[in-house]
C-alpha cells in the first residue's frame, strides 16, 4: 500500500529531533526545528560540532572571555518523542552533550591553559504548539499538515549534573540550574510542496540562570539574557534544502562575588544545508560565525556542524515491513 | 474468496493499477481532415419584432460532469449558482448523451448522429475498418449543419469559449463552423493553467481566439475563469445592436486533470474520507428526498475491482478522498464563474430574457487518461510526463504540472445511482443532469420532468426557440436528417414527453451498443464491464441496471434488437475492428458479483464477553 511514499511520513518525523541540535553552540537551534510531525514517532540525533571562539560554548551565557581561545570538540546525542497534548503537538525530548574542550583562559590576568572533557548538562525539553494545525494523530493529518502560521510554547531546562570541576574555570558541567522560555514561530510562504516549501522562522526566547555557588570558590551569577533567532529556509529539491540563519544575543551580564562583568550584544550569521539520505535518516551541515567581533570583549565564536538524526514511527516501519522495503 | 483475493481487496495498490490498466482512455489527438469552408444560406424567417423578443441562449456544458455532482441533483458539492437556475426552470432526470466527448459534442451542435456527422468514433480511437468511411472522419464533417450557423442566419450572435475537441485545421475551427467570437481550446485535454498538453506527440495545446491561433495565452489565465472573462466580454461588446445571442459555453472543467486555484481546494478537508459508498448512500438519499429519483431506487452495485472503503487504511482513504476534494471544489469553481455570468446578465437587464441548458458531455470520468499516456516507463511519453506531469505530491495537485483523476471508485459517485462511468453505454456512462430555464420554458419553476430525452434534441429546439427550423440543404447540400424530437411542446408545459411510446434511441461507441424505447434498455458491451452478450433492463424499476431480464423475456429482446437493427441502417453504424476494450477481459480480475458484507471475515468486529465472565488469569 503506497499511494505515498515514506518518505512523506519520515520526512514528518525528522523535526521530532529539535532538542539534538546544538542549543549552546550559538544558542541558535537550526531551522526546521520546530515542524510538526506524527504523533508516537521518535527520532535520535547523533550531532558532532567543531567549535572555536572566546567563549566556552558548552555555556549559553556565553561569557566572554577576552584575549581567550577555545577549541572544542562537542557531540549531542539524545531521544525525542512526538505526541498529543490536549489535541495540540508536542514534543519532549532529553539532550546530553559531551565531548572536549582546551583553551587558553585568563584568570585574575594570569594566563593558563586548560581543558575539560566528560558529559554535560543533560538538557530537558518541552514544546507545545499553541497557534497552527492539530496534533497529526494519524496518516491522513500527516499528509494535510502544512503550519501556515504556527506558534509554540517552549521550555528547556539543564540539569546541573555534568561534569564540572571548580578548581578550574573552564568545564563542560555548569553546576547550576538553567533554561529557557520561548515561542517560536514558523511562517510558511507559499506552497507545502516539497521541493517548493519556503519558512521564515523566528524565535525569540529568554534564558534564565541559576547562581553557580562554586566557580572557584566564588559564586556565579548570570543575569537573564534575550535572543532572536532567525531562518529563511527553501527547498532546492524535495531532499535538499538551505537556509540562512541569523542570531541576535543580548544581555546575560555575569558577576562573580559581586564583580561585574560587561553585557553582551551579539550578531550571528550562518548557512545550513539539509538532505534527507532515505527514508529514515537526515543529514545536516551547517557553519555559523559572529560578525560583530572585533572589540576585544565582543564574542567570537564559530561553528562548523554535522549532523545525523535517524527518525522512526512503528506504523511506517511496519507498512514498510508489509511492502517488503524492509 | 479465497485468500489471495482478499489480499488483493485490501492492496489498494495493485487495485490503483487494475483500475488504471482497466481504464479506457481519450487521448487528445486529431487527424487533419480537410473540411471545405461553410457559408451561411439566407436568414431563416424572422422579423425585426419577433427578433427584440427572441431569447438568448447559453448552453453551459461540463466536461465529464456527473449526474449526481450538482446540488439540485442531490450532490453535498455545493453549486448555488446552477442550482439557481434549477430553482427558476425546470430538471429533466433522464436526459441522453454519447458516451464520449467529441461524438456528444458533434451532435450537440448538428443534431445529426455521431456516425454521420463525423463522430462515429472518437478520432484518436477510429478502428481500421472505419478509415476514410464517411461519418468516422474524427472531426465534424461539412455534410452538416451547425447550431450557430443556423442560428447566426436565424440573426443570432454566436459565441463561443472552452473546448472544441473537433478539429484543429481552420476549415475545422469554431470560426468556421458558425461562432462569430470564440475564444477556444481545440484539443481534448490539457492544463488549465497554460498550454502545456499530455504527450510528447502534442505537447502544446492549441487555441483559438476569434478564429486565429493563439501564440500563448492571456495573462492570468486560468480556463474556467478565462472563459467566463471572454464570453462576457464578447455579450457587451455585441449587446448594442439588440440582436439576440448564442453561447455555447463548453467548460474544460471538471475534466482531468483537476487543477484548481489554491483557493478551491481546501473547501472539503476530510468530507470525503468516509468513502465512496457512502457518499453514493447520501447522494442517493438526497435524490430520493429532491425527487430526482423515485423511492425505492437502489444503488448500482460497487464494481468489483473496487474495494469497499471501510476496509480501507485511514492513509488510502484520506489520499483517494482528496482526489474527491479536488474534484468537488473544481465543481464549486465552475459554478461560481457561471455565478459570474448570471450576475452579468441580471446587472445588465438580460437575465430574463435568456435560456440557459445545463448538462455534462458524458457520464463521469473513471478511466485513467494519463496512465493510458504516460504510464509505461521507457516511453516518450513517460519521458514528457517526466518533465511536464510530475507534481505528485498531494500537497501540489491542482497546481501545474499536476494530473489528478478520481478514478472510477468516484466517477461512479458521481454518477448516482447508475452503473458504470464514461465511454461504457450503462446508464453510467450516458445518462445525464438537465437543467433548462429560461423564457421558454413555461413548465413551473423548479419542477422535474422524467421523459426521455436526448442531446440531439437540441438543434430542433433550440431552432424552435430562435423562430426558425432545420433547412433540408445548405450551401447547396442536402443535409443529413436530425435525429432529434424538439422540445418546444415539453418547455411549454403542453406535453410531457417529446417522444412517443415508440420512438427509440440508439448508441455505439468503441464497439459497445445499446438502444432503448420506453422503459427498456438493450445492451451490449465488451466484457467484463459487459458479458459481451445482449443484456436487457427496464430502467423504471431497475436504472441502476441490476438484474438482466434477457433470459425472462426473448420478446423484448426480439424487439429491441430490430430496432439495434434499423439504427445501424439508419446511421449506417460500422462496428470497429479494434476498440479500446477489446482485451480489458484480461486486464481485470475475474468478475465476481457484489454481495454486501462478503465474506464475512473482513467485517467481523471484536468480540466483547459478558463483564460478569471476564476474569484475571490463574496463577
Amino acid at each position: 500500500m503506497k499511494f505515498v511514499t515514506f518518505s512523506w511520513f519520515i520526512f514528518a518525523l525528522i523535526p521530532v529531533t529539535p532538542a539534538f541540535f546544538p542549543s549552546q553552540a550559538l544558542a541558535q537551534l537550526p531551522a526546521r526545528f520546530y515542524l510538526k510531525s506524527l504523533s508516537g514517532g521518535s527520532a535520535v540525533p547523533l550531532i558532532v560540532e567543531s567549535i572555536s571562539g572566546n567563549t566556552n560554548p558548552f555555556d549559553p551565557a556565553h561569557n566572554v572571555t577576552a584575549g581567550a581561545n577555545f577549541d572544542a570538540t562537542m557531540s549531542l546525542a539524545g531521544y525525542a518523542l512526538a505526541f498529543p497534548l490536549f489535541d495540540r503537538a508536542a514534543l519532549a525530548a532529553i539532550i546530553v552533550p559531551m565531548g572536549r574542550i582546551s583553551g587558553e583562559v585568563t584568570v585574575a590576568g594570569k594566563s593558563v591553559s586548560q581543558s575539560a572533557k566528560g558529559f554535560g548538562d543533560p538538557m530537558l525539553e518541552f514544546d507545545i504548539n499553541l497557534i497552527g494545525p492539530p496534533a497529526q494523530k494519524n496518516i491522513p493529518d500527516v499528509l494535510r499538515y502544512e503550519p501556515g502560521f504556527s506558534l509554540d510554547l517552549l521550555a528547556d531546562l539543564a540539569l546541573p549534573i555534568g561534569e564540572y570541576d571548580s578548581s578550574q574555570s573552564l568545564n563542560i558541567g555548569q553546576n547550576r540550574w538553567y533554561g529557557r522560555v520561548a515561542m517560536p514561530v514558523i511562517w510558511q510562504l507559499g506552497p507545502w510542496v516539497p521541493g517548493r516549501r519556503t519558512t521564515l522562522e523566528i524565535l525569540p526566547s529568554v534564558w534564565l540562570f541559576g547562581d553557580n555557588t562554586d566557580y572557584g570558590g566564588k559564586t556565579l551569577k548570570t543575569d537573564p539574557s534575550f535572543q532572536l533567532d532567525a531562518h529563511l529556509t527553501r527547498d532546492f529539491t524535495e531532499q535538499l534544502w538551505g537556509a540562512i540563519d541569523g542570531t541576535y544575543y543580548k544581555g546575560g551580564k555575569s558577576s562573580v562575588d559581586g564583580v561585574s562583568g560587561t553585557s553582551s550584544s551579539n550578531i550571528g550569521v550562518g548557512l545550513t544545508l539539509g538532505y534527507q539520505i532515505n527514508d529514515n535518516l537526515n543529514l545536516t551541515f551547517g557553519y555559523k560565525s559572529t560578525v560583530n567581533d572585533s572589540a576585544p570583549d565582543d564574542l567570537k565564536m564559530d561553528v562548523f556542524m554535522v549532523s545525523l538524526v535517524y527518525g522512526w514511527h512503528p506504523l511506517v516501519e511496519g507498512m514498510k515491513r508489509l511492502s517488503g522495503e524492509k | 474468496m479465497d485468500l489471495y483475493s482478499l489480499k488483493r481487496m485490501v492492496n489498494m495498490k495493485q487495485i490503483k493499477q487494475q483500475i488504471k490498466q482497466a481504464g479506457m482512455v481519450l487521448v487528445v489527438f486529431f487527424t487533419v481532415v480537410i473540411v471545405t469552408s461553410a457559408y451561411a444560406e439566407p436568414p431563416g424567417p424572422t422579423t425585426g419584432k419577433n427578433e427584440a423578443k427572441r431569447p438568448n441562449i447559453v448552453i453551459i456544458l461540463g466536461d465529464d460532469l456527473g449526474f449526481a455532482d450538482l446540488g439540485s441533483f442531490g450532490s453535498e458539492i455545493k453549486t448555488p449558482h446552477l442550482d439557481s437556475l434549477a430553482k427558476d426552470g425546470v430538471r429533466f432526470t433522464n436526459f441522453y448523451t454519447n458516451a464520449s466527448c467529441s461524438p456528444t459534442r458533434s451532435v450537440l451542435l448538428s443534431g445529426v448522429d455521431m456516425h454521420q456527422n463525423g463522430l462515429g468514433n472518437m478520432d484518436e480511437f477510429t478502428a481500421p475498418n472505419q478509415w476514410g468511411v464517411d461519418g468516422y472522419e474524427g472531426v465534424l464533417n461539412d455534410r452538416v449543419a451547425t447550431l450557430p450557423q443556423l442560428l447566426k442566419d436565424a440573426g443570432y450572435h454566436t459565441y463561443m469559449v472552452g473546448k472544441w475537441h473537433m478539429g484543429k485545421t481552420p476549415e475545422q475551427i469554431p470560426a468556421a463552423r458558425g461562432f462569430e467570437r470564440d475564444f477556444t481550446l481545440l484539443d481534448g485535454a490539457g492544463s488549465y493553467w497554460d498550454m502545456t498538453n499530455l504527450s510528447a506527440a502534442t505537447p502544446k495545446s492549441v487555441f483559438t481566439e476569434d478564429g486565429k491561433y493563439l501564440t500563448k495565452l492571456p495573462d492570468d489565465y486560468y480556463a474556467t475563469k478565462t472563459y467566463t472573462d471572454k464570453l462576457i466580454s464578447f455579450i457587451e461588446a455585441g449587446r448594442g445592436d439588440g440582436k439576440p445571442f448564442f453561447a455555447y459555453v463548453s467548460h474544460q472543467a471538471p475534466h482531468d486533470p483537476y487543477h484548481l486555484p489554491q483557493d478551491w481546494r481546501n473547501r472539503h478537508v476530510g468530507e470525503y474520507d468516509k468513502g465512496w459508498d457512502a457518499v453514493r448512500q447520501e447522494r442517493l438519499k438526497r435524490q430520493i428526498e429532491l425527487g430526482i429519483m423515485p423511492a425505492g431506487t437502489t444503488l448500482a452495485e460497487r464494481m468489483w475491482f473496487i474495494p469497499d472503503p471501510i476496509v480501507l487504511a485511514p492513509a488510502s482513504r484520506a489520499i483517494l478522498g482528496k482526489k474527491m476534494e479536488l474534484y468537488a471544489g473544481l465543481v464549486e469553481n465552475l459554478d461560481f464563474h457561471v455565478g459570474r455570468l448570471i450576475d452579468y446578465l441580471k446587472k445588465t437587464g438580460q437575465y430574463d430574457n435568456t435560456i440557459f441548458l445545463v448538462f455534462g458531455d458524458n457520464g463521469a470520468e473513471g478511466n485513467d487518461l494519463f496512465k493510458m499516456i504516460a504510464g509505461t516507463p521507457g516511453t516518450r511519453d513517460a519521458l514528457f510526463a517526466a518533465i511536464n506531469w510530475s507534481q505528485t505530491h498531494p500537497n501540489a495537485w491542482g497546481d501545474p504540472g499536476s494530473y489528478v483523476a478520481y478514478g472510477p471508485m468516484w466517477a461512479q459517485a458521481s454518477m448516482t445511482p447508475f452503473s458504470q462511468f464514461k465511454g461504457w453505454l450503462a446508464e453510467g456512462g450516458i445518462h445525464n443532469a438537465l437543467i433548462v430555464s429560461g423564457p421558454a420554458v413555461k413548465r413551473p419553476k423548479g419542477s422535474i420532468n422524467n421523459s426521455v430525452m436526448h442531446v440531439a434534441d437540441l438543434m430542433p429546439t433550440l431552432l424552435e426557440i430562435a423562430g426558425t427550423s432545420y433547412p433540408k440543404s445548405y450551401q447547396g447540400r442536402e443535409l443529413p436528417a436530425i435525429s432529434g424530437k424538439s422540445w418546444g411542446p415539453l418547455l411549454a408545459g403542453k406535453a410531457e414527453s417529446p417522444r412517443t411510446e415508440q420512438d427509440y434511441l440508439g448508441w455505439e461507441l468503441f464497439g459497445n451498443r445499446a438502444v432503448r424505447q420506453g422503459e427498456w434498455k438493450l445492451r451490449w458491451q465488451y466484457k467484463p464491464l459487459g458479458t459481451g452478450e445482449w443484456e436487457l433492463f427496464n430502467l423504471v424499476a431497475d436504472p441502476a441496471e441490476r438484474k438482466d431480464l434477457a433470459a425472462e423475456r426473448p420478446d423484448k429482446v426480439k424487439a429491441l434488437l430490430a430496432l439495434w437493427d434499423d439504427y445501424v441502417k439508419t446511421n449506417n453504424v460500422i462496428l470497429p475492428s479494434r476498440s479500446v476494450f477489446e482485451t480489458m477481459y484480461d486486464v481485470l480480475p475475474v468478475r465476481v458479483p457484489d454481495d454486501p458484507g462478503y465474506p464475512p471475515l473482513l467485517y467481523k468486529k471484536q468480540f466483547v464477553p459478558p463483564k460478569e465472565m471476564v476474569v484475571e488469569p490463574k496463577q
